[in-house]
């Protein structure tokens, strides 16, 4: 029975003219998304490759010079982009691409290329997340607002339910046929993602990307089941089907439009975060705090000439300048990581913050998922800063450490190739998917929860579906 | 005629309670929108103010050690000395270039949550000023700001269609349309009336807010062009509806169901707000794509690496010529370091300008594409209007940017020969000090018209065709 209703309704589908003209442009748009991003990917992928590359050979080739010279040179760190970044560009838009990891500082991220865009920026751009989670549920909407309602009026539905079909086949039949009918637009875009996903010619960062894309997949045939039976039940309890389509498109605007920045909003009213003056101020003045670098580095030399069992600094077996830089460099990074750990926890929550308001609206909860599967979101980005601060980190110890153990005092002491060498060069590797999938885990539950309760509340209109 | 046709509509939307409800729920996003742009046009303000404060507080501390040091009261190691020039110019001494938010700020937060309002200039190469940026959640500036903007341009036209689209074909399937043209009076008079009424309502709301946002954000009215500027803003409100009302009558005019208009208007909605302005931002981004700024960065490198070798040299031949200097006091090389450092960083620019310029190019044509493919959405012509008289948008800053590149010269000239001389600085207020020369209110008046034009002719078009069509509207059947 169920497979019947589902025919009948495809049928009936594509045999609309609207189905058809609505297919078409769907599978156009999402066509034109996935070869825009691809494009974007590849074009993007390949540059930050060669320049981090370019960036590993200059370092090598530095002449002859003081370790601390080299230091303060430092290397350029280039956020790798991530394969599925062309399905879901997440925030990639509005975060740096480039950070100088040099002595001394912990600098941001430069360069967003959101910067470089006109306000059109602002729009969206038609991704394939776009097409996925803003124009397929509208597309859901319009095949499903008058399955019951329409039926109604046309006085057919009196006549099915004179039949004794039963409302849970009824419900899964109607679900059946509006998924057939989306599944002829997802199934040619989907084949065309993949495509486009081994074609790319650069190896993506990460080794798992082809479960994320899975997962990917997964998470949205979640929300559009759960649109499915949402727009089945409105559909079923509405008076009319132009009330139906009324409350379908009110929500769908209200869902897709208004949620993402009123959540937004609140969430940054809720944790709010510095201005950049102020936030520069508080760091200066902790970095600057001669008292406390002072005490650091009396505490250090009083360490080292027990273990020496010297008099003055300038008797240790090794070169003090040494130690006191690399005690500098630690100052600086534990305030680095106080100030950096505040402001990127304050990001965190207010992302939670927006997460959570999937309750309310599921979209946010999608976007949240698909963006932390992609690894476009903010959690990814903040792993990949600690992993060049890290990075960053080593290299001085190691250039510190080599002035310590070679510099002799009154003598030019410079390094070469050998010691640049020893600094390894940047190898990140992206976070697994089970990484991502639990910091996305509160988004899953939440679209989960949707989906069950639109199933039953479709189940229950069903079971109180009146003739007239 | 027209007055009984006025108060007639009044009397009948006035009794449909639903409309009251979406008025309500209007005035409610109005409302946040307004309380949103209020709250972040305060933050704007409390940062330049922190941005002064800490410029004072630290040129206060300067003068005060430098007095400290000319009377020979306190001793300081050459690496921080204030009085050395290249010192001051470059890490001690930097002045902040701010870009003050606009009168009508409150009213669209367009891209100043995304460009920063203030650069820290000093003797540092011109890339390492302009690329700071603003401390923003890269989550909410994807989500972008629930403001006014966003409510005029998203939700405005909704209602519009959501008042006007059975406006006539309601009456017609009640069969009240032909009484009423019984009576001496022109269907193209009674929509007139309709429509009048209806945009009457609905901007007189809008506008009504908009200036209780303007006045509670604590703007003078009759500082900075403001008043002209609420006026523009009042016109750019009137030319979006205009557009929006004239679609609908266009729309009525073809004579079908209340259920086809709403289906066609909320396509055309879908459209002219959702779908072209992102596939254009697309098409825009894929067939003029800006060039690597990682390129850039490599290049810049690359330069600055050239240049400092050809550094090292200048500064071995300076201690050839000068073999007196060489080996003398840390106070002597730091000075000369300066010297050389402003050598290298002219010879740097020099070899980067090229480079830069042809990013800058690429970009600049990448956004003049963009002037032109606006015409063809009102909602991007609405986003340009509001961000450019609420001083947010990409002009503005552009016009700031090119003072701040000012700026960075005229304090370059000024310590480039105190450097070269090796002279001390020993009076801070002779540094100089920036000052944001506005826009001139014409530029940005003549930006906005043209606007308001490219909003006005497709809704006389439409309207005038829309109401020509209805003389041969069935009334009946």
């Amino acid at each position: 029975m169920i497979s019947r209703i589902a025919r009948k309704e495809l049928v009936e589908m594509l045999r609309d003219g609207r189905f058809r003209v609505l297919a078409a442009a769907v599978l156009v748009a999402s066509l034109a998304s996935f070869a825009a991003g691809w494009r974007q990917y590849t074009d993007l992928a390949a540059q930050h490759a060669t320049a981090q590359e370019a960036t590993r050979a200059q370092w090598l080739a530095q002449p002859r010079k003081n370790p601390h010279a080299a230091a303060h040179y430092g290397v350029y760190a280039f956020k790798p982009k991530s394969a599925l970044a062309m399905v879901d560009t997440g925030i990639d838009p509005y975060v740096g691409v480039a950070t100088w990891l040099e002595a001394h500082k912990q600098n941001e991220f430069k360069y967003r290329p959101a910067q470089d865009r006109t306000a059109l920026q602002r729009f969206g751009d038609m991704t394939g997340a776009e097409v996925l989670q803003v124009i397929l549920p509208l597309f859901i909407v319009l095949m499903a607002f008058s399955a019951f309602a329409g039926e109604r009026e046309q006085g057919t539905l009196r006549q099915l339910l004179s039949l004794g079909v039963r409302p849970t086949h009824l419900a899964l039949g109607k679900a059946a046929g509006v998924g057939a009918a989306l599944a002829l637009v997802l199934v040619p875009a989907t084949a065309l993602g993949v495509a486009a996903f081994t074609l790319s010619s650069q190896g993506s960062l990460m080794a798992d990307d082809p479960s994320r894309g899975v997962a990917l997949g997964l998470v949205h045939l979640v929300y559009y089941a759960a649109t499915i039976a949402f727009a089945l039940a409105v559909s079923a309890r509405a008076r009319s089907s132009r009330l139906a389509l009324v409350v379908l498109l009110s929500l769908w605007f209200a869902n897709s439009l208004v949620a993402p920045r009123v959540a937004a909003d609140l969430a940054a009213w809720l944790h709010p975060t510095p201005s950049a003056v102020e936030f520069q101020k508080a760091l200066e003045q902790e970095l600057g705090d001669e008292a406390a670098m002072q005490e650091r580095l009396a505490r250090r030399s009083a360490e080292l000439l027990r273990r020496y069992k010297v008099d003055s600094v300038d008797a240790l077996p090794i070169a003090w300048s040494g130690i006191s830089l690399q005690e500098g460099e630690e100052h600086g990074n534990e305030v680095f990581d106080k100030h950096f750990g505040r402001l990127f926890d304050q990001y965190a929550r207010q992302n939670d913050v927006v997460q959570r308001g999937g309750v309310v609206a599921p979209m946010l909860a999608l976007r949240a998922a698909s963006m932390g599967l992609a690894g476009t979101d903010f959690a990814h980005h903040r792993d990949f800063v600690a992993a060049a601060e890290a990075y960053r980190r080593n290299m001085q110890r190691v250039l510190n450490g080599d002035i310590t153990a070679n510099q002799r005092k009154g003598q030019v002491y410079l390094a070469g190739r050998e010691l640049w060498e020893k600094v390894p060069p940047l190898d990140y590797e992206a976070p697994s998917l089970g990484w991502a999938l639990q910091a996305v885990r509160p988004s899953l539950l939440i679209m989960l929860a949707w989906c069950v309760a639109a199933a039953a509340w479709l189940v229950r209109a069903t079971r109180r579906l009146a003739a007239d | 005629m027209f007055a009984r046709i006025l108060r007639h509509e009044w009397r009948a939307l006035r009794a449909d309670s639903t409309l009251w409800v979406i008025a309500l729920v209007f005035a409610a996003g109005i409302g946040f929108g307004v309380w949103n742009g209020v709250r972040w046009m305060a933050f704007q303000r409390d940062a330049i103010a922190a941005a002064r404060g800490e410029e004072a507080e630290r040129y206060a501390r300067l003068q005060t050690q430098i007095d400290g040091l000319v009377r020979g009261a306190a001793k300081t190691s050459p690496f921080a000395d204030p009085r050395s020039p290249g010192n001051l110019g470059g890490r001690l001494g930097p002045r902040y270039a701010v870009l003050p938010p606009g009168p009508l700020a409150a009213t669209a937060i367009g891209q100043s949550d995304l460009l920063p309002a203030y650069f820290r200039v000093s003797t540092d190469a011109r890339e390492n000023i302009v690329s700071g940026t603003e401390i923003e959640n890269p989550h909410r500036l994807l989500a972008g700001r629930f403001d006014l903007a966003f409510v005029l341009i998203y939700i405005y036209p909704l209602l519009i269609l959501a008042v006007t689209y059975n406006m006539l074909s309601a009456e017609k399937e009640e069969g009240t349309l032909a009484l009423a043209l019984s009576q001496p009076v022109s269907l193209a008079a009674l929509v007139t009336g309709k429509v009048t009424l209806r945009a009457a309502v609905l901007g007189g709301l809008v506008i009504a807010c908009a200036c209780l946002a303007v006045a509670v954000s604590g703007t003078d009215l009759a500082r900075g062009g403001a008043g002209t500027r609420l006026l523009l803003w009042a016109c750019a409100v009137a030319a979006y509806g205009a557009f929006w009302f004239s679609l609908a009558v266009f729309v009525a005019s073809r004579g079908r169901g209340s259920a086809t208009n709403a289906t066609l208007l909320a396509c055309l909605w879908l459209l002219f707000v959702v779908l072209l302005p992102s596939s254009l931002n697309m098409t825009i981004t894929t067939m003029f794509p800006v060039p690597s700024r990682v390129e850039l960065v490599q290049a810049t490198r690359v330069a600055s690496d050239e240049a400092n070798e050809a550094g090292s040299a200048l500064l071995a031949r300076y201690y050839e010529d000068h073999p007196d200097l060489a080996g003398g006091d840390v106070a002597q090389a730091v000075s000369d370091a300066n010297v050389v450092r402003l050598a290298v960083a002219d010879e740097v620019e020099r070899r980067v300008r090229p480079v830069v310029r042809r990013y800058e190019d690429q970009l600049a044509r990448q956004q003049d594409s963009v002037t032109w493919l606006r015409f063809l959405s009102p909602a991007m012509l609405m986003q340009d209007a509001l961000n450019d008289l609420a001083g947010a948008g990409t002009a503005r800053h552009r016009h700031f940017l090119a003072q701040v590149d000012a700026f960075h010269d005229r304090w370059r000239r000024h310590f480039t020969p105190l450097i070269v001389r090796k002279a001390q600085i020993t009076d801070l207020s002779a540094l100089p000090l920036f000052a944001y020369d506005e826009e001139p209110l014409s530029a940005v008046a003549g930006r906005v018209a043209l606007t308001l034009a490219g909003l006005a002719f497709p809704a006389a078009l439409l309207g005038a065709a829309g109401l020509r069509r209805l003389r041969r509207f069935p009334v009946v059947g």
